[in-house]
């Protein structure tokens, strides 16, 4: 029993403190971040002004006319969000047939579009580049909708996929009885059912556009350009402008976060494929 | 329609969509790697369209096997993957069983923990790179120079003050120099993605089966062992799940490595193949076939591993 009460000894005092410690220690940078967007540039850089100083909200006043924020802003919006709905107007029917009809190869579908992922971004982005400017589409939201959802689809698919599997079939197939065509299944009875994973589907697929950065920065210039190829522009600053950078900083990534708190649990499972419960 | 017909033709718009996806980009880069094309050369013109006619052979890959900074580039991805997954496993599972068991505030920290794993990139690395490593102006800096004066205070006591003048002066790094820059990304991937592990290890220890362990208590073992010969092999599966996840992200790694040191000193596959195609697209294209090769190994490996698992 020394045992018991050694380790309940630790959970009362030990196990709180050090876990407190591990989380605010992972915070910290972001809260640093937070905490110096605050600061104007001047006093960004002061050891003296490192806790104590006057807060200002000159630097998120100023991200127009700094960065052009909004328009990179209007650009990720716009962008992530068309990726997110294409993405899911493919991919419910694609996971719908494979969850409730599954062939012999569906197994196999699924482990290749899962490798599609694996494809290393550098070793075809060069005959995307050539593909786009040939067509015409290189810095556009098209081109850019396009690849968001092409490297998000394998993802989206295995995530619908595990929610799907967990439906009983005998819904689906009442619906049939009823005479409700295909489309209708899907919309009358499967969305409704598996709105809780739709939902978080869109959700992770939407924060993995906006926060994309190899294929958004190298195929836009200027027109579609996003948050990410406007921080990425702005990596080395030298110190000189750490409060106005920190808010735009924050600006770019706070809303994400946010919505990340909220659908910690499913990403467990979307990006787990459900193998891991 | 025919009951078979259909769920074929509800896959079809995704198949395709990804075999398109996989094989022109793909064939076109197998087609640039044997020809000679550059955006630039002035004697000789020809070279800047792509064309069969400036047919090269292999000609492009012992071009890239010859340059120094190939198997450089290897080395340093297979470095940075391999530590960046050593530390965020290690790190997921003290974490985990850390925060697995219940105390006040429990879900506060989970949220602390998970929110660097939604950071995009770039700010990521802007972040770190500047605010926190930057050997002057950054937090690093500053605690370094804290340092120096307070041992400079010290120095000037009484008694103590010859004790003090045998330390030395601290020196602050710079994280963006050609030996360390590695380091700093290291750094800044593992606090993104050891918030991911743990989320995905603790989900896992949810599931471990109590009964269990509270025999293995009775039984008198301790929590060593309790950890050792059940929570371990417990966590298996999610260890593989982490590992394939995080290659599968970290073998292309490039924002980090461009705003950290824009890759001096510090390239992997992905930024070879970008320096290379400033100039010469037909080098980039092998350089991207070997990084094609690399990654199949990878996933191979880590299919045989993970693949079974995943169907259950």
């Amino acid at each position: 029993m020394a045992i018991v009460a050694q380790s309940s000894k630790f959970s009362t005092f030990g196990r709180p403190v050090l876990a407190w410690g591990v989380g605010l220690l992972f915070f910290f940078p972001i809260f640093w971040m937070v905490l110096t967007s605050f600061k104007t540039d001047a006093d960004a850089v002061k050891p003296e002004h490192l806790i104590f100083f006057k807060p200002t909200l000159e630097n998120y006043l100023n991200m127009t006319e700094n960065y052009d924020y909004w328009r990179f802003a209007r650009n990720s919006i716009i962008t992530a969000v068309s990726a997110t709905v294409f993405t899911l107007f493919v991919s419910v029917p694609a996971a719908y047939a494979m969850a409730f009809n599954p062939t012999r190869r569906t197994k196999d579908v699924l482990m290749w579009m899962l490798s599609t992922k694996m494809l290393p971004a550098a070793a075809v982005l060069y005959p995307m580049i050539f593909l786009a400017k040939g067509i015409g589409l290189y810095d556009t939201h098209i081109l850019v909708i396009t690849v968001l959802s092409l490297i998000n689809l394998p993802i989206a698919i295995w995530m619908l996929f595990t929610y799907f599997k967990e439906i009983p079939k005998d819904i689906i197939e009442a619906g049939k009885m009823d005479g409700v065509n295909t489309w209708g299944e899907i919309k009358e009875i499967l969305v409704p059912l598996a709105w809780g994973g739709i939902a978080s589907t869109a959700l992770l697929i939407f924060i993995f556009c906006w926060n994309e950065a190899y294929w958004t920065v190298r195929l836009t210039t200027i027109d579609a350009a996003t948050l990410s190829k406007l921080i990425e522009g702005n990596r080395a600053p030298e110190g000189l402008f750490f409060g106005r950078l920190s808010a735009v900083s924050t600006a770019a990534v706070g809303p994400i976060v946010v919505l990340g708190w909220f659908c910690q649990k499913q990403l467990v499972q979307g990006l787990t494929f459900g193998a891991v419960k | 329609m025919s009951d078979r017909k259909l769920p074929r033709l509800l896959q079809t718009p995704a198949v395709v969509l990804l075999l398109v996806w996989m094989l022109v980009p793909l064939g076109m880069t197998l087609y640039f790697s044997f020809i000679r094309y550059v955006l630039n050369n002035l004697r000789h013109p020809e070279w800047t369209s792509p064309s069969v006619s400036n047919w090269r052979g292999f000609g492009n890959y012992e071009f890239v096997l010859k340059s120094k900074d190939f198997l450089l580039a290897i080395q340093n991805s297979l470095f940075i993957v391999c530590s960046i997954l050593f530390l965020t496993v290690i790190l997921g599972i003290l974490i985990a069983v850390l925060i697995n068991k219940s105390f006040p505030g429990q879900g506060i920290v989970r949220v602390l923990l998970i929110s660097p794993f939604f950071v995009m990139p770039a700010v990521n690395a802007v972040l770190w790179i500047n605010m926190i490593l930057d050997p002057v102006l950054g937090l690093q800096g500053i605690a370094v120079a804290g340092i120096n004066d307070t041992l400079d205070g010290l120095r000037h006591l009484p008694v103590l003050g010859s004790f003090f003048s045998l330390w030395p002066e601290f020196e602050p790094i710079s994280f963006r120099a050609t030996q360390t820059s590695a380091i700093a990304v290291i750094m800044m991937v593992t606090w993104q993605w050891t918030p991911f592990a743990v989320l995905i290890f603790m989900t896992s220890l949810q599931s471990e089966d109590q009964q269990q362990k509270e025999a293995a208590v009775l039984d008198g073992a301790g929590t060593w062992s309790q950890f050792r010969f059940l929570t371990l092999p417990h966590l298996g599966r999610p260890i593989a799940i982490v590992v394939m996840i995080q290659a599968i992200f970290h073998l292309s790694l490039y924002a980090e490595i461009e705003i950290v040191s824009r890759g001096n000193g510090n390239k992997n596959l992905p930024y070879l193949i970008g320096e290379f195609a400033n100039n010469n697209i037909g080098a980039a294209s092998a350089t991207g076939i070997f990084a094609v090769i690399l990654a199949n190994i990878v996933a191979i490996f880590l299919l045989r591993m993970v693949g079974k698992t995943l169907m259950e």
